[in-house]
């Protein structure tokens, strides 16, 4: 489509000359699409394939919309970006968003991608956590900024967190390997699957099976995108929610797709199609069976405002704005 | 002299490929020991991860030693630079290296993030942080370079009535030379690891993606393949600079037994007003150059905090003595970890340079593995010292003591090789032993290199410090200002930045401090304006 334009343009252009040229440049400039950047909240990976998928099919190109995909790490915010506008949305969580508004970011949760939390208490079967209670006398290893999770994760379920020895650690599971820790507070679709590829048998406790309900991977943006690039965010939102489904349809085509974009990311498949496997409990449930990706309830709402204010970090249900999902799936 | 030097190639090739061996070995038993343990990958498995993956590592090295290689030579240019104007103004000296230090001594953790707010995607904060790692290593040894020529050299000059710009051609660039030189080795694996701990802040490829990648697929193969990789091209790019440097300059200056001027010293209370003055002008301008910055780039407030929003958070703010108190508990568990592994580093680093002086035929041996401990980027170091040594202090020291040895080695090589040629002739001529050798000329030649690496090891311990806090610790500072990417408490983030560039600044005066009264006593043609 966009190469016949293209050449047609270039063929005219040689044929009529000048006055051809600009005619048909100023149409070209009309058709461009509009271009804005997603944010994403961590190193490409098939964490973001649904996004991967509606670019290379064209699911936001033939919404006028040409979405740039930033990467994330360990040391890129989220929120910066999409307060200064580099990016129009965000992929946050429900916590850091709620932390961020606290500290005066005028941010709306427009989407959520991932419906259970996919925080979990991992451990080795010889010694396993399969209910909160098991952490109790345990040596647990986690990065010290997840302390207010693990301090929830406890006062849900009456287990005494002085009880529990915290070792801070960080992206990486060889401390639960090696036997310096008992037990790794991290996400199920992370270090549980670096341990399944290579071999090494571990248990899972999800915490969203104890109380902890919590929005994750949460589509941001700002109050001004919302009052003012309405279209562009439901164009953008649109493809996502695609780009999702046909993930879901076939997670093999995602994760070679994933594999093709990302010649230079060190990702290998086994990693990358477990981890595809592992998150679409995540992502998807009857809730957004019955009513699209992303959706959410003023039920799973209150859930999170009763989570995040054990969080100590208190917000309105007016956080989460359902206008922009409801145009693309209404 | 060159031919000379040629004739002892073989045999320094042959002392490299001994240690080589000797390294290899080494670190084979060391894997067989914690073999299981999934922390350490021998020679073998690393060798076949390298040739399996040959391309994918050599598409990544590539991005990252560009980036590296840019960055190296913007902040270099920027050393030379810099050190010119303080030449040219020499009154400027003190504050420009104070403003300088401030600068280095942002903390990666936060310049980060900022930095890829302002270039958004690129290679941009991979550049500018390895020129950030870089450019204070290489400023403050050619500051010493450009003073450690003899005055009756300058004497002669004025003899045969040339002025300034002879002196500096004639005199000081060739003096500088070998300082610059240590400066420039110094910082090549130093722009290395600006440029990986730069792709964390969202880069599609390059060895520091690759990195995090491995660390937390539990790839061991793939995490000490690319440290070996990134050694390597440190270690390369170390002797190549050594190397050019021998072509450039085949006949060092021999360097004279200067005169000994009285050194400036003032009354006790006129040194302290002068203090107190420059640590003002210091602030002032900094304070000003923040502002400035925010200013001119329009960053929002809600992650660039200006000098007024910390003044509140952290004074008239109604829980300001909160704030303060998690800020004073984090300081102190920092600075409890990073004194004692930045003198244990300097120290054994000194040590190491002055036994290398007595029994020269270890050098080729040892330079390599030093150069390797160094430039095994910490990321990739810091979780393995951790697990030989525990999550508590002692292993956060080593890594400090780690990445101040180096340069405290290097510039203490260099020096020693300043011991002025006729003194030590006349020492040889009457037999003196070499110890005292050693201590009569060789050491005070070696001092004003040291405290260079003294001052310039302060940056690099704290960087080191909170580096070691943010990924593998996750106590003190570090973690403080690591821990902001989840919370959005911006304000205790740039609290804890001027926590650190004030600490780093007393740590400087505190070194500068030990060494004119060290210098007055045995080195005082240094001190000379």
């Amino acid at each position: 489509m966009t190469y016949f334009d293209i050449s047609r343009r270039h063929l005219l252009s040689m044929g009529l000359g000048g006055i051809g040229t600009l005619a048909f440049g100023a149409r070209g400039l009309q058709a461009q699409p509009t271009q804005v950047a997603l944010q994403l909240s961590w190193l490409h990976s098939v964490q973001f394939a649904g996004s991967y998928i509606a670019d290379e099919r064209g699911f936001w190109a033939e919404r006028g919309l040409e979405v740039r995909l930033d990467a994330g790490g360990p040391n890129a915010p989220v929120e910066p970006p999409v307060v200064t506008g580099t990016a129009l949305v965000g992929i946050s969580a429900a916590d850091y968003t709620a932390a961020a508004v606290q500290q005066g970011a005028p941010f709306r949760i427009i989407g959520v991608a991932m419906q259970n939390n996919p925080f979990a208490i991992a451990s080795l079967p010889a010694n396993p956590v399969n209910e909160p209670k098991d952490m109790e006398g345990k040596r647990i290893g986690m990065p010290l900024a997840n302390m207010p999770v693990l301090r929830t994760l406890c006062t849900l379920n009456d287990v005494d967190i002085d009880k529990i020895e915290v070792i801070p650690t960080q992206y990486d599971p060889a401390p639960l390997v090696a036997g310096e820790v008992d037990c790794l507070l991290c996400w199920s679709t992370d270090l549980p699957v670096a341990m399944y590829v290579r071999g090494i048998e571990s248990v899972t406790m999800l915490m969203a099976d104890f109380g902890y309900t919590l929005h994750s991977q949460t589509y941001i943006a700002t109050d001004d995108s919302l009052a003012n690039r309405r279209a562009e965010l439901v164009a953008l939102m649109a493809g996502e929610v695609q780009g999702w489904d046909t993930y879901r349809a076939d997670l093999d085509a995602a994760t070679d797709l994933t594999l093709a974009r990302f010649p230079d990311a060190g990702l290998d498949r086994p990693t990358q199609i477990e981890q595809a496997r592992r998150q679409v409990p995540l992502m998807f449930s009857d809730l957004t069976d019955a009513n699209g990706f992303g959706w959410w309830t003023d039920e799973t709402v209150a859930q999170n405002i009763e989570t995040l204010a054990l969080l100590e970090t208190p917000v309105e249900a007016s956080l989460w704005d359902r206008s922009i999902l409801e145009e693309v799936h209404g | 002299m060159t031919a000379l030097a040629r004739e002892q190639w073989p045999a320094t090739i042959g002392r490299v490929l001994a240690s080589v061996a000797f390294v290899l070995v080494l670190w084979h038993l060391a894997a067989l020991t914690v073999a299981g343990s999934y922390m350490l990958a021998g020679p073998v498995v690393v060798a076949q991860y390298l040739v399996e993956n040959s391309s994918l590592i050599w598409r990544a090295l590539v991005v990252t030693a560009q980036n590296a290689a840019w960055g190296f030579l913007a902040g270099n240019l920027a050393a030379i630079g810099l050190a010119l104007i303080v030449l040219m103004i020499p009154q400027s000296r003190m504050l420009v290296a104070s403003v300088a230090l401030v600068v280095f001594c942002l903390p990666l953790v936060a310049t980060g993030p900022v930095l890829r707010v302002l270039y958004g995607p690129g290679p941009g904060p991979q550049i500018t942080l390895a020129a950030l790692s870089v450019y204070y290593t290489t400023f403050i040894p050619l500051l010493v370079g450009l003073r450690a020529a003899p005055g009756n050299w300058f004497d002669m000059i004025r003899l045969y009535g040339r002025g300034a710009w002879s002196a500096f051609v004639h005199v000081r660039i060739m003096a500088a030379m070998p300082y610059l030189i240590a400066g420039l080795q110094v910082a090549a694996p130093a722009a290395f690891l600006g440029a990986m701990v730069g792709e964390f802040t969202g880069a599609d490829r390059g060895l520091g993606v690759l990195t995090l990648r491995a660390l937390r697929a539990l790839n061991v193969e793939a995490t000490w393949a690319i440290a070996l990789v990134a050694a390597s091209v440190s270690m390369v790019a170390y002797w190549a600079i050594g190397w050019l440097a021998d072509r450039i300059t085949p006949s060092r200056p021999e360097i004279l037994l200067a005169t000994t001027p009285a050194p400036v010293r003032g009354p006790m209370a006129q040194r302290a007003l002068r203090a107190l003055v420059l640590g003002l002008a210091t602030t002032v301008i900094v304070v000003a150059l923040w502002w400035l910055v925010m200013e001119a780039f329009s960053l929002n407030r809600f992650f660039a905090k200006r000098p007024d929003d910390i003044w509140h958070y952290l004074v008239t703010a109604p829980n300001a003595t909160a704030h303060r108190a998690a800020l004073w508990t984090a300081s102190t568990a920092t600075l409890v970890q990073v004194v004692p592994g930045y003198l244990a580093g300097l120290f054994l680093g000194a040590g190491l340079a002055l036994l290398l002086a007595l029994l020269p035929i270890l050098a080729g041996g040892v330079l390599p593995v030093a150069i390797a401990l160094r430039s095994v980027p910490i990321v990739t170091t810091a979780p393995l010292i951790v697990l030989a040594l525990g999550r508590g202090a002692v292993g956060t020291i080593t890594i400090v003591a780690v990445m101040t040895f180096f340069p405290a080695l290097v510039a203490c090589i260099q020096g020693l090789r300043q011991a002025p040629g006729q003194v030590l002739d006349l020492m040889r001529l009457y037999a003196t032993n070499p110890l005292a050798q050693l201590w009569h000329a060789q050491i005070p030649a070696m001092l004003p290199a040291f405290f260079a690496a003294a001052r310039l090891s302060v940056p690099a311990a704290i960087l080191a410090v909170t580096v070691a806090e943010w990924l593998a610790t996750g106590r003190g500072l570090g973690a403080l200002m690591a821990m902001t990417a989840s919370t959005s408490d911006y304000n205790l983030l740039w609290s804890a930045i001027v926590v650190v560039a004030v600490g780093a600044a007393f740590g400087y005066g505190l070194v500068g401090l030990i060494e004119r009264l060290v210098l007055a006593r045995v080195a005082p043609e240094q001190l000379r304006r």
